[in-house]
């Protein structure tokens, strides 16, 4: 998009294609409680997750890092960056998640996005 | 943004009125028509789309397409047995006036073999000067609201933002491109970027390098956005530039519908774990510009 008019100006154009590029995944999730009203914080959500992983997975294989980019107190949803190799775990633990400390609770996957899918679009 | 094209949707549509001829008068042959119907689903329902070069592309499930008799190809994504199929119907074409095998057959299969029936979301561009498209009467008799794109505007401060160069599209010495566009979701959605990397919830932080800016707006429009109406958007955005104190880039996110049958021209769009399809602007000061397109795994590549 240079000006043509330029004097001594040139068009350069280039193109890079990267396929599977990104090293990271992104998740919506909905937390449910059974019993409606419950208030938690990111904290707490985090160590929810983190239990889950490690009654599916086992202490060595819930060792992977994640990160809860955004919780959101009132509707109790969160948006979850996890490496791609991690994926799989992450989200086949949260399906199997029933209950915590006694509660039964449930995690809807809302949405699964790479990077740029990130305005919550249509 | 109030001069984005008015769009309706209009619910329970036939599908085969739109083989109308007073239909197709006041749709197809403006050629600036577009037409998607709404909250189907692209991996399990049948998808309608009517594009403005007079393709209607029905994306249908397995059963829907043997009812049908319609002539299409299995989809491109399809497993071992595909379970899904498209078919293709140029509605411009000779062998598709109405009076015709083709069509007579195509209207029959659409009204008595298979009554499709979807909501749909329809606009159709106007030229400036001209009046502004309504519904035609073969559309407006089903329940229809007209609707206007929705505007968000946010005023960000203290932000903290990657710094970037026009000619650097790999990033060897500012932002690199991928973490860019992280970033630009981050602020999409809100999410803080000013972690440590020894804090508990999240690791997150703006890519480097990376400066402090005071104020940044953030618009989001949502709607049936049509590309004539994009296009003029980006040809204001371009005179941004021209006031004394501006950025040194700006960008310009523009995400297609997760469940359209079609993206990037007539390429097959599929959902697999998600229906990413988008492109990106950025533009610089100096007219210098990086597009970045995105695609998911069951899309074809952008041109």
């Amino acid at each position: 998009m240079s000006d043509p008019g330029a004097v001594g100006g040139s068009v350069t154009y280039q193109r890079l294609v990267h396929k599977n590029s990104s090293g990271f995944h992104y998740m919506k999730v909905s937390l449910v409680f059974e019993k409606e009203g419950k208030r938690i914080d990111g904290a707490f959500f985090k160590q929810l997750i983190i239990s889950a992983l490690r009654n599916v997975y086992g202490e060595i294989g819930a060792a992977f890092p994640f990160d809860v980019l955004k919780f959101e107190e009132k509707s109790l949803t969160a948006v979850l960056r996890v490496y791609n190799s991690g994926l799989v775990k992450l989200w086949s633990a949260l399906t199997l998640l029933g209950s915590y400390q006694n509660e039964t609770c449930a995690v809807r996957v809302v949405q699964v996005l790479l990077p740029y899918q990130y305005t919550g679009g249509p | 943004m109030r001069r984005f094209t008015r769009f309706y949707l209009v619910r329970e549509v036939p599908v085969f009125e739109l083989l109308g001829e007073e239909c197709l008068e006041k749709t197809v042959r403006t050629g600036r028509f577009y037409a998607l119907s709404y909250k189907t689903r692209i991996d399990q329902d049948d998808v309608v789309a009517l594009l403005p070069t007079g393709q209607l592309i029905l994306s249908v499930v397995k059963d829907t397409y043997e009812q049908l008799g319609l002539e299409g190809r299995p989809s491109q994504y399809a497993h071992k047995r595909p379970m899904r199929y498209v078919v293709v119907i140029d509605l411009t074409d000779k062998s598709m006036a109405p009076g015709s095998k083709r069509y007579d057959r195509v209207l029959w299969a659409l009204r008595e073999k298979v009554p499709l029936k979807t909501d749909f979301l329809m606009a159709c561009h106007s030229v400036v000067g001209t009046e502004a498209w309504s519904l035609p009467p073969c559309l407006s008799r089903y329940p229809w609201k007209e609707l206007q794109a929705s505007v968000d505007t946010q005023t960000l401060r203290d932000l903290p933002c990657p710094v970037l160069h026009g000619d650097d599209l790999r990033g060897e010495t500012a932002c690199e491109p991928h973490a860019f566009l992280e970033w630009l979701g981050a602020v999409g959605l809100g999410i803080g970027c000013e972690n440590e990397a020894t804090s508990f919830l999240s690791t997150y932080e703006c890519p480097e390098p990376r400066t402090l800016v005071d104020q940044a707006v953030l618009c989001t429009v949502t709607g049936l956005l049509l590309p004539e109406d994009i296009h003029s958007l980006l040809e204001e955005l371009r005179r941004y530039f021209d006031q004394p104190k501006s950025s040194s880039w700006l960008s310009l996110v523009v995400h297609g519908f997760a469940d359209s049958p079609i993206s990037w021209g007539m390429a097959e769009h599929g959902f697999h774990k998600g229906g990413e399809n988008f492109y990106s602007f950025v533009l610089f000061k100096n007219q210098d510009y990086w597009l970045h397109m995105g695609t998911g795994a069951n899309d074809g590549c952008p041109p």
